[in-house]
């Protein structure tokens, strides 16, 4: 069994937002700043991981028909110990993130893990791979983010990057987020197609 | 004449026009309306114009480059692009931004979608609303027309935040002496290049005059003091309507093919620009109006294409 | 609760903040499901009927039984079950009544459980409606107009998008940015051109 592999291919050869465009409405919605996007996908990540295992470890007592639902309960309760932890500790996070906490229920990464992998999968190899899509969901939001905050205000995580730049406010739009990750995704085959 | 673009099956008649011809044919008559623009508001509007066309024309020959696709510089259709965009910008904005501006409606407007002929969006405008929503302060600071630089609003935006406009005579208003883009002020300029382009049968008269005549209606209806007290000449007259009615609204790649289809989009368009300046927070809808028609266009073609010769009704 | 709140509701949930195009919520369907009209027609009509059903439930759920007995923490889990349960009794009536819709819809019903528009329209109800754990006057009425108004946004942003990438499937549009990519910057351009409808007032 070997658990590297199944960490390193969330990241890069099935990064669940470039190759698989899974979960694109929270990446969309939150990317407009770094901080805002770290602080997704730390929740996102939490909920894998939790998700993922609990999901591994009830697979067999589970009734396969009704799977889907069961795995939704799991997923929501995990949402909802994250809305409740960032409600208390991080209150300023939680009004950016607005809706788009409790929209991890239906996020397509989460179900998609539970249902593809941890659904038949043993505890270590489901508690890997979680943490391999969640690494792999931060960092391409955080590049994401990186890409909108610094074009649309000059800044990364706060910081002046570029003092003489006029920074395009559209960016910071919803138009923008559209744009940046429609240009991301096709720079990413571009690069795929290139070395293949 | 007028018949030349209905759309049928074979067979058809050749009728000597290509590409090229109707693209310079188009930016020939926009001329008059850019020499009033220049005249109006001095050097800085040329330069405007100018530094808009080199960059589209230089983006065009960079992207077909790398992407080994033929240069097809000489079309005419870059150029043009450039020209709309420059014509749809205030007079003093920065350099960069017709560069910039021109670049994207290249870039993401047009080479993005395969090049001439496959976009959905009229890459002018969509420049334009991507350097509104960027750049917002230096696209709505106009200048009054003359050499001295004075700031003003434009008729519409002084209507918008409540001031008076008296100031305004039809007149000033028809020749172009009103703040505003460079080449939408010269209403008369800009209706010389339309006839122009009716008598060579460039365009067709079911977009603008559908597009006018709503626009119109509309703006007298929903009138100041009360229904049917509009001043819709005013209307009319202001913004960037003549200019987008006739030659950005008519653009043949983003606009319906059929009659009926053109008809239906243009009275989509003079909808929407009336309604955006009646009650939304732009003064001037002509833009967003003839750009979400776009966005409408290929449904619009689905649902009014003409049946195929032989075969049975019409769905 | 007059006519001008209503049309601030529906310009406002289909121009300005269209639930695709500027909330991302459904996008996931609206990529997967707009390569054609008629897939894109009946998925979008699926989802209109599910969101306006559920944010009508979820109001009742939300106002009868996690207010009184102070469960508001519990509104994630209750919505999204809300949610599976009504599509699951739509899709048993659906196909036992209307076999010919049911066709025509079937296969994207269990899809919208999933289908963030769903549970996005109930999370915002719940958010602009309710003050303070207490219904605003009239909220009931309006949570149900938003789901109206979200669903015909959905639709409309659907339907263009379908029509688009018919003719974009004709398009000569580079290898690299094909499907995906493209229908993104289309998108872009869309939701740029929804700005217009920015700042409205009555």
């Amino acid at each position: 069994m070997k658990l590297l592999p199944e960490f390193l291919k969330g990241i890069i050869k099935q990064n669940p937002i470039f190759v698989l465009a899974l979960g694109l409405c929270p990446v969309l919605a939150v990317s407009t700043s770094v901080k805002n996007a770290l602080g997704m996908g730390a929740a996102a990540t939490f909920v894998l991981v939790g998700s993922n295992c609990i999901v591994s470890l009830i697979k067999k007592a589970v009734p396969d028909k009704i799977r889907i639902p069961c795995f939704i309960i799991v997923i929501a309760t995990f949402v909802t110990i994250a809305e409740l932890v960032m409600k208390a500790y991080s209150p300023a996070l939680n009004r950016a993130l607005g809706i788009y906490v409790s929209l991890i229920v239906v996020n397509c990464v989460v179900l998609g893990r539970a249902e593809a992998f941890a659904s038949h999968r043993t505890l270590p190899a489901s508690l890997v791979d979680a943490l391999g899509m969640g690494v792999g969901f931060t960092l391409g939001l955080a590049l994401i983010s990186a890409v909108r905050e610094l074009l649309g205000s000059g800044q990364l995580l706060g910081y002046t990057i570029l003092p003489g730049f006029q920074p395009a406010l559209m960016m910071a739009l919803p138009p923008g987020a559209l744009l940046v990750i429609g240009g991301m995704l096709g720079f990413f085959n571009l690069l795929k197609g290139r070395r293949e | 004449m007028g018949n030349k673009l209905i759309v049928t099956a074979a067979p058809h008649m050749h009728a000597h026009q290509s590409t090229a011809r109707i693209m310079w044919g188009v930016s020939l008559a926009l001329l008059p309306a850019g020499a009033a623009g220049v005249y109006l508001f001095g050097y800085a509007a040329l330069a405007v114009i100018g530094t808009a066309v080199a960059a589209a024309l230089a983006t065009e020959w960079l992207l077909q480059k790398m992407t080994r696709r033929q240069v097809t510089l000489l079309d005419g259709s870059a150029f043009l692009t450039g020209l709309l965009l420059a014509y749809n910008l205030p007079s003093g904005v920065p350099l960069w931004m017709p560069a910039v501006g021109s670049f994207f409606a290249i870039a993401v407007g047009k080479q993005i979608f395969g090049g001439l002929g496959q976009n959905i969006f009229n890459p002018a405008l969509a420049a334009r609303a991507f350097l509104m929503a960027s750049w917002p302060a230096y696209m709505t600071s106009f200048r009054a027309p003359g050499f001295d630089a004075v700031a003003s609003a434009t008729p519409l935006s002084a209507l918008k935040e409540g001031h008076l406009r008296q100031v305004y005579s039809y007149l000033d208003l028809f020749l172009g002496n009103k703040g505003g883009c460079i080449g939408e002020v010269c209403v008369v300029g800009l209706l010389a290049g339309a006839v122009f382009l009716f008598l060579k049968g460039y365009i067709t008269w079911h977009i603008p005059v559908s597009y006018l005549f709503t626009t119109g209606i509309l703006h007298y209806v929903f009138g100041p003091s009360g229904l049917f007290s509009g001043d819709w000449l005013f209307y009319l007259l202001s913004g960037g309507l003549v200019l987008g009615a006739f030659y950005m609204a008519t653009d043949y790649v983003t606009s319906p093919l059929t009659a009926q289809g053109q008809l239906i989009y243009g009275t989509g368009c003079g909808l929407l620009t009336a309604v955006i300046r009646l009650w939304g927070g732009y003064p001037e809808g002509t833009c967003y109006a003839i750009l979400m028609m776009n966005a409408v266009s290929p449904f619009i073609d689905r649902y009014t294409r003409g049946r195929i010769y032989g075969t049975g009704k019409m769905r | 609760m007059n006519a001008g709140h209503f049309l601030a509701i529906f310009i406002s949930s289909i121009f300005v903040s269209n639930v695709i195009l500027s909330r991302f919520l459904g996008l996931c369907s609206f990529i997967a499901i707009s390569k054609e009209t008629r897939p894109a027609l009946a998925m979008s009509s699926a989802v209109f009927f599910v969101i306006v059903m559920s944010s009508a439930i979820t109001w009742v759920v939300y106002n009868y039984l996690l207010i009184p007995f102070d469960l508001a923490y519990l509104r994630t889990i209750s919505f999204i079950l809300v949610i599976a349960s009504c599509v699951q009794l739509v899709e048993m009536v659906v196909r036992k009544f209307m076999p010919a819709l049911y066709r025509m819809f079937g296969i994207y019903l269990p899809l919208i459980t999933v289908n963030c528009a769903v549970l996005g329209v109930a999370v915002l109800n719940t958010d602009m409606f309710f003050s303070k754990g207490k219904p605003l006057p009239g909220s009931f009425i309006f949570s149900i107009f938003q789901g109206v108004c979200v669903g015909i946004g959905y639709t409309l942003a659907m339907l263009l998008m379908s029509a688009i990438r018919e003719r974009l499937e004709y398009s000569r549009v580079p290898e690299a940015v094909r499907e995906f990519p493209i229908a993104f910057v289309t998108a872009s351009l869309m939701s740029l051109s929804f700005m217009g409808f920015n700042g409205f007032r009555f």
